[in-house]
């Protein structure tokens, strides 16, 4: 038997509140399968006593959060479900699937609201008439779909129960042993407690993707940051090096008295370490770079993102740099061409003198040859509306240029290297 | 399952190390994988070594550290100190992949030098591409160790090396523009395709200097 337990819609948790809440159902059952904030499923097989009891224990669990719960049984999620919508405390018992579900309406199979509608105008307004039709003539017409809803409406729920994955906090922390002034103070601190989560992790079979620095100063004060990690991990080397690097050029204002480190982000399983990939790229060491240089700079690394704009400044934006995925062995590399490189200059504006309509001199620097102009027009609903001429000059001193012209003025865009 | 990784990291780490080695009696060359300058320079430019691409104004001394980069990301990784010039799409025509290039961004002289010295320390770029700066000499040299100690190339672009720069680079190649390809008549009927560029060798420890080659850059390739 399968307990479901919704919440009504005028008290919908928060995705905050919602994994509070399952932890506090675990005491009636191991078993949760996490639907969606305000839906949970609960494997009762194996456990004692009957809906009635169930519903009791699961609604004094429920009291401190102060929820309207709706909670009924059913012998497959689709029927516990739906049983929620009969009444509150509704059972479905099993073999009675088809009989009980047969007059709810058709809002219980949460389908499109467009899909609704044709099949009220179909005539099909409840579950039961839903199941009267023929299996594949209604598949057919409505889609591969459709099977899981026909089969919904006769009782059958063929998708598995999943239960919920149990999160498992793994940290350690050191308070009350003195203070720590010095780096390596403060370095030896976190090797010892990154030593223990590494340990940790490995009896778990985890890896951490990221991990959470908590540092306590003797004045009182706290400090949190977060590290992320190039890939999840178990190693302690590569941990250590990562939060080394974001360490460096950090100041606190007082010695620490307190650390604690939480690894974030676990995941399952091993580290994968493919022997004939692509590339050659060394993943942590390129994570402590990343750390030492956005200590250093104080932004990150960033990489380049090109997409389809017509002014020059819009053709590319900038995010902050992660590692690319692996390439398999033997993937197809792109051609290596020399091609002129246009260096954005800051835009300034220069005195252009005309000959016939075309720049003749842009400055003090004759113009050799010119091509252009090609109109760029953009922001037609966007303010600023963008309306500009641009050309490729080339000077007398042998640089090529992009300039434009904007209203009346001229300005130089970029030079060709 | 440690002891499985590590013997599967040790037989990797001796596979790469076989398929990276020089060969007998060779100097491990990074191909710049354009064909006269390859044969200017012997087979490429030595790995682990400072190099200034030189000139002025339009010479095409960031086409060809564009084509570096291009090589390096085909593999691994490559860098650029950028002080707001880079224009990535021009990049990717030539053929570098933006997923692998770190683009760091650095506006003081010293924030430069100190950038490369992680990234070379690091060994995580195969390419760092820099613009000159002001810097001491000791600065230059400790850089050009690190590409050293690294087999990374630096490539320093400059208009013309300084003497404490020019002392410490294991290569310079001079760049100057030839003539300008224009397609088209004139006016809206012209585009600007690319130019040629003559490159000329001023130095190479292992070569003598002042060879020249000519070679086409266009915007298609």
């Amino acid at each position: 038997m399968i307990a479901c337990v919704r919440i009504s819609d005028d008290t919908i948790p928060s995705h905050a509140l919602w994994p509070e809440i399952l932890d506090a159902l675990d005491a009636v059952t191991p078993l949760i399968e996490d639907a969606r904030p305000g839906l949970a499923f609960l494997e009762m097989h194996g456990v004692a006593g009957d809906l009635k009891t169930w519903s009791t224990q699961i609604r004094a669990l429920l009291a401190p959060f102060a929820l309207r719960a709706i909670i009924a049984a059913g012998p497959n999620r689709f029927c516990a479900l739906a049983a929620t919508w009969i009444d509150d405390g509704a059972c479905i018992e099993p073999g009675t699937q088809a009989a009980q579900l047969s007059c709810l309406e058709l809002d219980v199979l949460e389908l499109d609201p467009d899909i609704i509608e044709r099949l009220h105008l179909l005539g099909i307004m409840t579950l039961g008439a839903l199941a009267a039709l023929p299996h594949g003539p209604f598949v057919r017409r409505f889609g591969r779909e459709a099977a899981r809803w026909h089969d919904a409406a006769r009782g059958i729920d063929r998708a598995p129960f999943i239960p919920r994955g149990h999160a498992i906090a793994i940290e350690a922390s050191m308070y009350g042993e003195g203070s720590a002034e010095s780096e390596a103070a403060v370095v030896f601190a976190l090797r010892v407690l990154i030593a223990r989560i590494c340990a940790d992790l490995e009896r778990c079979g985890k890896r951490a993707s990221a991990l959470q620095v908590e540092v306590e100063l003797d004045n009182a004060e706290t400090a949190r940051f977060d590290v992320q990690l190039a890939a999840a991990t178990s190693q302690e080397r590569a941990m250590l090096d990562v939060l080394r690097a974001k360490l460096e050029e950090r100041t606190f204002a007082a010695p620490l008295v307190g650390l604690r480190v939480r690894a974030l982000g676990l995941e399952e399983g091993g580290e994968p370490v493919p022997l004939l990939c692509g590339d050659e790229i060394d993943r942590a060491s390129v994570a402590v770079a990343l750390a030492r240089l956005e200590a250093l700079l104080g932004e990150p690394v960033r990489r380049a993102k090109t997409r389809d704009a017509h002014p020059l400044e819009e053709r590319f934006a900038y995010e902050p740099f992660a590692l690319p995925k692996r390439d398999p062995a033997g993937a197809p590399a792109a051609p290596v061409r020399l091609v002129p490189q246009l260096r954005l200059l800051a835009v300034t504006e220069v005195d252009v003198r005309l000959r016939r309509g075309e720049p003749a001199a842009v400055g003090d620097r004759a113009v050799r040859s010119c091509a252009g102009p090609w109109r760029i027009e953009d922001g037609w609903f966007t303010a600023p509306h963008v309306m500009r001429d641009e050309y490729d000059v080339m000077l007398d001193d042998g640089e090529i240029c992009r300039i434009y012209r904007q209203g009346e003025r001229w300005y130089v865009r970029g030079s060709y290297d | 399952m440690l002891l499985a990784t590590a013997r599967f990291q040790e037989l990797k780490t001796r596979f790469h190390a076989v398929a990276a080695a020089p060969r007998a009696g060779r100097e491990a060359l990074f191909p710049t994988a354009i064909g006269p300058i390859d044969v200017l320079l012997g087979g490429g430019l030595p790995c682990g070594s400072l190099v200034t691409l030189e000139g002025h104004g339009s010479a095409g001394c960031r086409s060809i550290a564009a084509a570096l980069l291009a090589q390096a990301t085909r593999r691994g990784l490559g860098a650029v100190i950028d002080s707001g010039e880079l224009y990535p799409p021009a990049l990717e025509a030539a053929g570098v992949r933006l997923d692998r290039l770190l683009i760091v961004p650095a506006h003081t002289p010293s924030g430069a030098a100190r950038a490369v010295d992680v990234l070379l320390r690091s060994r995580t770029a195969r390419v760092v591409v820099m613009a000159a700066a002001m810097l001491r000499s000791a600065v230059w040299v400790r850089l050009a160790n690190l590409a050293h100690k690294a087999g990374a190339l630096l490539v320093v672009l400059v208009s013309r090396a300084a003497a404490e720069l020019s002392a410490v680079a294991t290569v310079r190649l001079a760049c100057c523009l030839e003539r300008p390809v224009v397609h088209g008549t004139r006016g809206i009927w012209a585009v600007f395709s690319g130019f040629e560029l003559r490159a000329e060798l001023r130095k190479h420890k292992r070569a003598a200097g002042g060879a020249c080659v000519s070679v086409l850059s266009s915007v298609h390739g």
